[in-house]
């Protein structure tokens, strides 16, 4: 199995710009960027993604909320979750983790790196 | 008359046992003859033309004759004797012939030897009327007494008893003088006996011993002549003769004179020793009279007051050396005092004689500070009321050191006469007064300098006892220093972590620290008052004594509220604005790192230096942000450490590999040297960032072609990584502040070199918080070298495995 499908939740959209380009010029995936928690929800299980990356920081149904909304798709209990934040505060990395997801990627990310790190996320997650 | 014996008629009780004792007082039995009684016995045996006449006298058993004229026996029995009978009646008992007399005719004698045919005898009656006996005349052949011849007899027995009276007072007389002498003999005093004139009549030995002088040296002369210093009388005639308003001359008079104010005259006296030294004595005068009150004499004793005299001079001598002025001072009721003693210290304390004060207080009261007078006197009424020990301390106007000030201590002692007597010692104590002043002033200018200061101050003795709170502290803490034990501090005064809601403990307290020894700096925490919140810097040191004992600590507190409130807004403003700057910088470096990697396609060599301009730049920009924000979690303290053991080597390899890149960039080269063993007790990451910090550092201070050196090497317990360039080493004035945040060598360095002027500061922060050190050595010539020292984890492990085999 390979990593083709990646569901991306960001508000702001220079970055998810950024991101869907880094992610499908230099990584070849099939990107469906979303502007919020609700959309990406209601868009979820149609897309049917192999990996989701989530922002943290968003209006209304921050990161956290999304993936919990996102765990109550029993089709998607096998997708691996990362977050994608700026703000990293101590222990947050560990909270985050606690919340159930995989890794977690921090802002400013090297967008030439970043589809070998979404590779590695998805591959430690099949182990 | 009725010759019978007949007692009762005029004795109503038994008059024998008086009799007796009368007898006895006159002490006249059993004694030899004497001339003076046989005289009477010769002329009444002449009168009555009798052959034998006697003086008889009885006792219980018998008849006695003190004197006898014709007889040889000197008693008879009481039984047979003719004097029984005279003796129980008061007048002339006569038998004028015995061989008819049925009372006597068979009386032996009568019947034998004397014979006796006739006696009569007179009563000798004493003036209290005992019998005591007869003077009797005795014939061998009858006869009678003719009247002139009875009256004689009487008479003549008259005499016998006065003559028994004199006797007796002359015995009496003698007892008294011998009484007399053996008192004066023994007396320990010196008794001088003078008569009316003055002239020595009598000396007893003790004065013979104390004077020197044999009896017929000196008696009959005149006493004051003999015994008196010439110029000692003088000054008491004229002192007498000023109290008696009359001439008193300086002889005799002197010593009678104030007997007019009393019965006897008591003072001291310096006399004169027969060789010529000086007798100090205490002389009491007084007058001797006879029964009828006439003046005959004077008696004189004289207490030696040597020893005293030897014990006052010793007194004189301890009192010289005691500073200040011993004294006695005798109150007695009715505001009046004097000083009995007083030592030469009273000189040097009121500037007077203690011979101006043996009779009168007065002197030193008007040198008493008019000021302190009421005072003083005050204190003297209530002390002798209350009997109490008397302490003061008062003003002295001394008439040549000015105004001075002394300490009066007294205890009393009262006397029988309810009088005081008060022994005590005044001191001076200016100098003690005008330290006392000094260190007044001191306090006092060291308690408006606690005022006066923007800080908090608060201290303790030795024992804990709160002991100073300034305005600053009291307002503050809602109060001042009040007995609370050191274990209570934080909780009584509202001492917080700078949480501000954890107490502190009670070892925490700063004040408590540094009354155990510590020097505490630089401690923040907080005090909260009631909604009142206050965070303080506190400095704290133990006080020590002058003898280097600890005698308590003090705490100084600075308010930094404020300085957090600043510190807290930077923080945030920090935190904020760093996330709202990367979030736009995520996608403008994003973007150019998918421009300038070629992602989107290749790009006109015309774009190609502006686009890896504008990409380099955001990468600064992201490095500034990234930087920023650690300063802020490392000095908030909220940085995380992930601490593992692991080998030093292999991170410096790790270090130099992912910092290539940026060396070939500038054209550097690396440089691996030395090599340890050594285990690092690190967050790796971290310890990547120091690494990544000074080499990236290092490479851009070195000139193009140079070599950074990077080494590691052992020090005792620590290993010691260096990184050394060849670049132009650190400037002098640079050195202080090599480690300070946005510090960089010259301005415009961090626009050529780039950086963010953090990173020296926060390698500082990680490796101390990983429990090293850093630093740098440096020649200007020869580069820089900044190293790092880090504690082995190794020799702990080894030595302790060591322990184990």
């Amino acid at each position: 199995m390979e990593l083709k499908r990646i569901l991306h939740v960001e508000d702001d959209p220079s970055i998810q710009a950024v991101t869907r380009l880094a992610l499908e010029m230099v990584g070849g995936f099939e990107v469906l960027s979303c502007s919020s928690g609700p959309q990406a929800l209601a868009q979820v299980d149609a897309f049917a993604p192999d990996l989701i990356l989530l922002d943290v920081m968003m209006p209304g149904m921050d990161g956290p909320q999304t993936l919990a909304g996102l765990r109550e798709h029993p089709a998607l209990a096998d997708v691996p979750v990362a977050f994608m934040t700026a703000k990293v505060h101590p222990g947050e990395i560990e909270h985050l983790r606690g919340l159930g997801a995989q890794e977690v990627i921090i802002k400013p990310f090297d967008p030439m790196q970043l589809a070998q790190q979404v590779r590695l996320i998805w591959q430690n997650s099949r182990r | 008359m009725d010759p019978s014996p007949n007692p009762a008629k005029e004795h109503p009780a038994d008059p024998e046992p008086s009799r007796l004792s009368a007898l006895l007082r006159y002490e006249i039995l059993d004694t030899p003859d004497e001339q003076d009684f046989d005289d009477f016995t010769q002329l009444a045996a002449y009168i009555c033309g009798t052959p034998i006449a006697l003086i008889s006298l009885l006792d219980e058993h018998r008849q006695w004759f003190k004197s006898r004229v014709g007889l040889e026996v000197c008693e008879t029995p009481r039984k047979i004797s003719f004097c029984t009978h005279t003796i129980q009646g008061d007048g002339i008992f006569e038998v004028q012939d015995a061989l008819t007399d049925a009372r006597f005719h068979d009386n032996p004698l009568v019947l034998g030897a004397p014979g006796i045919r006739f006696y009569a005898g007179a009563p000798l009656t004493t003036p209290d009327g005992h019998n005591l006996g007869t003077l009797c005349v005795i014939d061998r052949r009858p006869r009678a007494l003719g009247q002139s011849q009875r009256d004689a007899l009487v008479r003549l027995s008259r005499q016998v008893i006065r003559l028994f009276e004199e006797r007796l007072l002359a015995r009496r007389h003698a007892e008294q003088a011998a009484l007399q002498q053996a008192i004066l003999d023994s007396a320990a005093s010196a008794v001088l006996v003078m008569n009316v004139d003055g002239t020595v009549a009598r000396q007893n030995p003790a004065a013979q011993r104390l004077f020197g002088y044999e009896d017929e040296e000196l008696l009959g002369r005149p006493v004051s002549e003999a015994l008196f210093p010439r110029d000692a009388l003088e000054n008491q005639a004229a002192l007498l003769s000023a109290e008696f308003h009359q001439s008193i001359e300086p002889g005799f008079a002197v010593l009678t004179a104030p007997l007019r104010r009393g019965p006897q005259y008591m003072r001291e006296w310096r006399l004169r020793h027969r060789q010529g030294g000086e007798v100090p004595v205490l002389l009491n005068v007084s007058p001797i009279h006879d029964e009828s009150g006439r003046l005959r004499g004077y008696l004189a004793i004289a207490h030696d007051l040597t020893f005293q005299a030897q014990l006052q001079l010793r007194l004189q001598q301890i009192a010289a050396q005691v500073p200040g002025m011993l004294f006695q001072f005798h109150w007695h009721k009715g505001d009046y005092g004097s000083f009995p003693y007083a030592s030469e210290g009273i000189e040097q304390i009121y500037g007077l004689q203690p011979e101006q004060v043996a009779n009168d207080m007065t002197p030193i009261l008007e040198k008493v500070h008019p000021d302190d007078r009421p005072r003083v006197s005050a204190a003297i009424h209530r002390a002798a009321e209350q009997n109490g020990a008397w302490h003061l301390e008062h003003r002295v106007l001394h008439p040549q050191r000015g105004v001075i000030w002394v300490e009066a201590r007294a205890t009393p002692v009262p006397q029988a006469d309810g009088s005081v007597l008060w022994n005590g010692l005044v001191t001076d104590i200016s100098g003690r007064k005008a330290q006392q002043a000094e260190l007044d002033k001191q306090q006092e200018m060291n308690r408006r300098l606690l005022e006066a200061l923007s800080e908090g101050v608060v201290a303790c003795d030795a024992q804990g006892n709160l002991t100073l709170f300034n305005d600053l502290s009291r307002q503050w803490h809602g109060q001042g220093a009040r007995p609370v034990p050191p274990e209570q501090w934080a909780y009584v005064y509202g001492l917080y972590q700078p949480d501000e809601v954890t107490l502190l403990a009670h070892d925490q307290v700063p004040l408590f620290r540094a009354l155990r020894g510590e020097h505490v700096r630089d401690v923040e925490f907080v005090v909260r008052n009631g909604d009142q919140v206050r965070h303080v810097q506190a400095n704290g040191n133990p006080l020590y004594a002058p003898d280097g004992t600890q005698a308590g600590a003090v705490v100084v507190m600075h308010d930094i509220t404020e300085r957090k409130r600043i510190e807290r807004i930077q923080r945030e403003f920090v935190a904020t604005v760093s996330h709202e700057l990367r979030t736009p910088l995520t996608s403008i470096s994003g973007s150019l790192a998918l421009v300038c990697g070629r992602v989107m396609g290749d790009i006109p060599p015309h774009l190609q230096e502006l686009l890896d301009i504008a990409y380099q730049n955001s990468l600064r920009l992201s490095a500034l942000i990234n930087d920023l924000l650690d300063m802020d979690k490392l000095s908030a303290g909220k940085l995380r450490f992930d601490f593992r053991v692991q080998a030093l080597q292999p991170q410096l390899e790790q270090a130099l590999r992912s910092n290539q890149g940026y060396a070939e960039r500038h054209q550097v080269g690396y440089r691996l040297g030395g090599h340890t063993d050594a285990l690092v007790r690190v967050d790796p990451l971290r310890l990547q960032q120091v690494l990544s910090n000074l080499l990236s550092n290092a490479v851009k201070y070195s000139p193009t072609g140079g070599v950074v050196e990077l080494t590691s090497e052992l020090r005792d317990r620590w290993v010691r990584v260096s990184v050394r360039d060849q670049g132009p080493g650190i400037a002098p004035a640079f050195h202080d502040r090599v480690f300070q945040k946005f510090a960089q060598a010259d301005s415009s360095d961090a626009r050529q070199k780039g950086g963010t002027g953090l990173g020296l500061a926060i390698s500082k922060e990680l490796i101390e918080r990983m429990g090293g050190r850093i630093g740098f050595d440096t020649h200007t010539e020869q580069g820089a070298c900044f190293w790092f020292e880090l504690p082995r984890s190794d020799l702990i492990e080894s030595t302790s495995g060591e322990g184990n085999k």
